[in-house]
């Protein structure tokens, strides 16, 4: 992604959800770090935070949630797994989701919530 | 506990002494950048850079010990800002015991540390004065007004080398079961193991080997880390195990407490049963004084170092790999039988490094797009006399990086493997086939991501987005 692309998106999030967006940055990375982000109603925790990792080589960013997070049907995720990011761990689940730069990043965060509504 | 510890990787202790310690007219500093976490509820600074002044920013000034012109912090600070680490001020007063900050000290970390706290308020700030065997001075965390003044300090090198936090004398052990022992340790060094803390990740065939090591030579604390279960194809291999832990389907980690226990040599053992990088176990880790890392995979490896490069922890990695050689000519050897015993010191080289890892191979490991797809290496040749020798050289290695027995230099010389100092030993390769373990040492690879990125840069510096 281009750095002005990444820019970007971290201002969308912030105008969407203010004082809960974080950034850091190391190396050629960027992380965006959204406190709480509502799944679905019955997803177990239905809260969870969320992790945007931004980086140039790369056409959209990775995202990750709390380790442990549940389906809307109380299932772990399928091809799912606990990755260290920045020194802290974090779930990294398998799901395409269809996006350019073009688009707005809280198109990217909404098809990652909705993973969680999905039954395995 | 209101102290706090610095760390201070191999290679940048030497450069923060030969900048103090230096003879001239006037006394020598050197700013610090640091980032900080807290490991085991201690409040601790990591180092991460050195800077000097150049001669031409010191003033002449008979009434204090140094002084230099404010414009020469610029880039100190400009670095710090954009970095987001802290700044901490070091001179020396190069004699032995608890060296006295002096008023003036106090006076100059007074009018620095608002200004530097003003710059980056997420990280700690402050002014140390080293002797050649403790420090003192102050440091003021983030958020805190009260700076806080017992500073121990951890240099890594050949061994680590702890200066305490007081001039208190330290007690020495009369533990009459370590008699022997104490002739290679030295009682100081014995009680130095008993108050340490080692983690040993994955509790199959070398790390169970490890556990047990590590109780009869006293360890204070074995942090056990391994979610797996026994099974009855483990009973050829897994040091402790019974036939009742087989049948009861007993856990890796609790047969290891058990082992430990009977031991009886006074050691702990805690138990984590899961799996590195989940949350407890990182937690686990941070707090251990080595980690030992005694797993098959390259994407576990990969993260064990990741926690050691970040908290500057050292990590000795163990692996044996049999592999059978297909058209071996009649009588020749069947089997290659390689493996390492890696001593990874913070500051010196990483298993990037050395080729250890790769992404290449990260990406061979995997079966998909990320670790969910993961295969394992389940039914791979695994004999317990051959990792029985990495295991016994990775706990000789522990006993070298806590007592030093073999040398406790910081500096880069006292871990080179060759002449000329370019090569860290460190690296040693296993040739089951004649029984050697042979040192092939690594150096540090500049422009290596993981030594430039993560190295001593702990968590993650969260700032608001907007």
């Amino acid at each position: 992604m281009r750095q002005e692309a990444i820019e970007q998106a971290i201002q969308d999030l912030g105008a969407i959800y203010g004082d809960e967006v974080q950034s850091a940055r190391e190396g050629s990375q960027t992380f965006v770090r959204l406190k709480a982000i509502e799944l679905y109603s019955t997803c177990r925790p239905p809260v969870t935070p969320m992790l945007l990792v931004f980086d140039h080589s790369q056409p959209k960013p990775f995202v990750y949630v709390r380790p442990g997070q549940l389906l809307a049907n109380g299932r772990v995720p399928k091809t799912s797994s606990t990755v260290l990011i920045g020194g802290e761990s974090w779930m990294q689940f398998s799901f395409n989701i269809p996006w350019t730069e073009e688009d707005n990043i809280m198109r990217f965060v909404a098809a990652a919530r909705q993973r969680f509504a999905q039954d395995e | 506990m209101s102290e706090i510890e610095f760390r201070v990787p191999l290679g940048l202790g030497e450069i923060l002494q030969d900048a103090v310690y230096r003879e001239g007219s006037h006394e020598y500093v050197a700013f610090g950048l640091v980032s900080h976490a807290s490991l085991g509820g201690r409040d601790t600074l990591l180092l991460c850079q050195v800077l000097s002044l150049p001669e031409s920013a010191y003033r002449n000034d008979l009434k204090h010990g140094a002084t230099w012109g404010g414009m020469a912090m610029v880039p100190v600070i400009e670095q710090a800002m954009s970095e987001k680490l802290g700044i901490v001020l070091f001179h020396a007063h190069p004699c032995h015991g608890l060296p006295s900050f002096s008023d003036d000290d106090r006076m100059s970390a007074d009018r620095l540390l608002p200004m530097f706290q003003q710059r980056v308020p997420t990280r700690p700030h402050g002014s140390v004065v080293l002797s050649k065997t403790h420090a003192s001075g102050v440091i003021l965390m983030p958020g805190e007004t009260r700076p806080k003044t017992a500073i121990a300090v951890r240099w890594y090198g050949a061994a680590i080398s702890k200066w305490p936090a007081s001039d208190e004398a330290i007690n020495t052990s009369d533990e009459p079961i370590f008699n022997r022992q104490a002739l290679l340790v030295s009682r100081p060094g014995q009680v130095i193991l008993r108050q340490a803390r080692v983690a040993v990740v994955g509790l199959g065939g070398g790390g169970s080997h490890i556990v047990q090591q590590l109780a009869h030579i006293g360890v204070g604390e074995i942090i056990v880390i391994d979610p797996d279960r026994v099974e009855n194809t483990n009973r050829h291999r897994l040091v402790g195990l019974t036939s009742i832990d087989i049948w009861l389907k007993r856990r890796k980690a609790d047969v290891m407490h058990r082992l430990v226990r009977r031991i009886g040599t006074g050691s702990k053992c805690r138990r984590i049963p899961v799996r590195v990088p989940e949350p407890l176990a990182v937690e686990a880790l941070k707090e251990a004084d080595v980690i030992v890392g005694c797993l098959d995979h390259l994407h576990a490896r990969l993260d064990l170092q990741d926690v050691a490069w970040r908290f500057l922890i050292p990590y000795v990695d163990i692996g044996v790999s049999i592999r059978p050689i297909t058209n071996a000519s009649e009588g020749d050897p069947r089997v290659a039988i390689g493996g390492n015993v890696i001593t990874l010191i913070p500051g010196g080289f990483c298993l990037w490094c050395c080729g250890f890892l790769s992404q290449e191979k990260l990406s061979l490991e995997l079966n998909g797009p990320n670790r969910g797809y993961f295969q394992g290496r389940a039914g791979e040749a695994q004999v317990v006399s051959l990792n029985g020798i990495v295991a016994s050289q990775a706990v000789n290695e522990v006993l070298q990086l806590l007592t030093g027995f073999g040398g406790t230099g910081i500096r880069r010389r006292d871990v080179a493997a060759d002449s000329n100092g370019s090569n860290q030993r460190g690296f040693k390769k296993l040739n089951g086939i004649t029984g050697t373990l042979q040192e092939w040492g690594a150096s540090r690879r500049s422009g290596c991501a993981s030594c430039t990125t993560a190295l001593g840069r702990g968590m993650l510096t969260w700032a608001a987005a907007i």
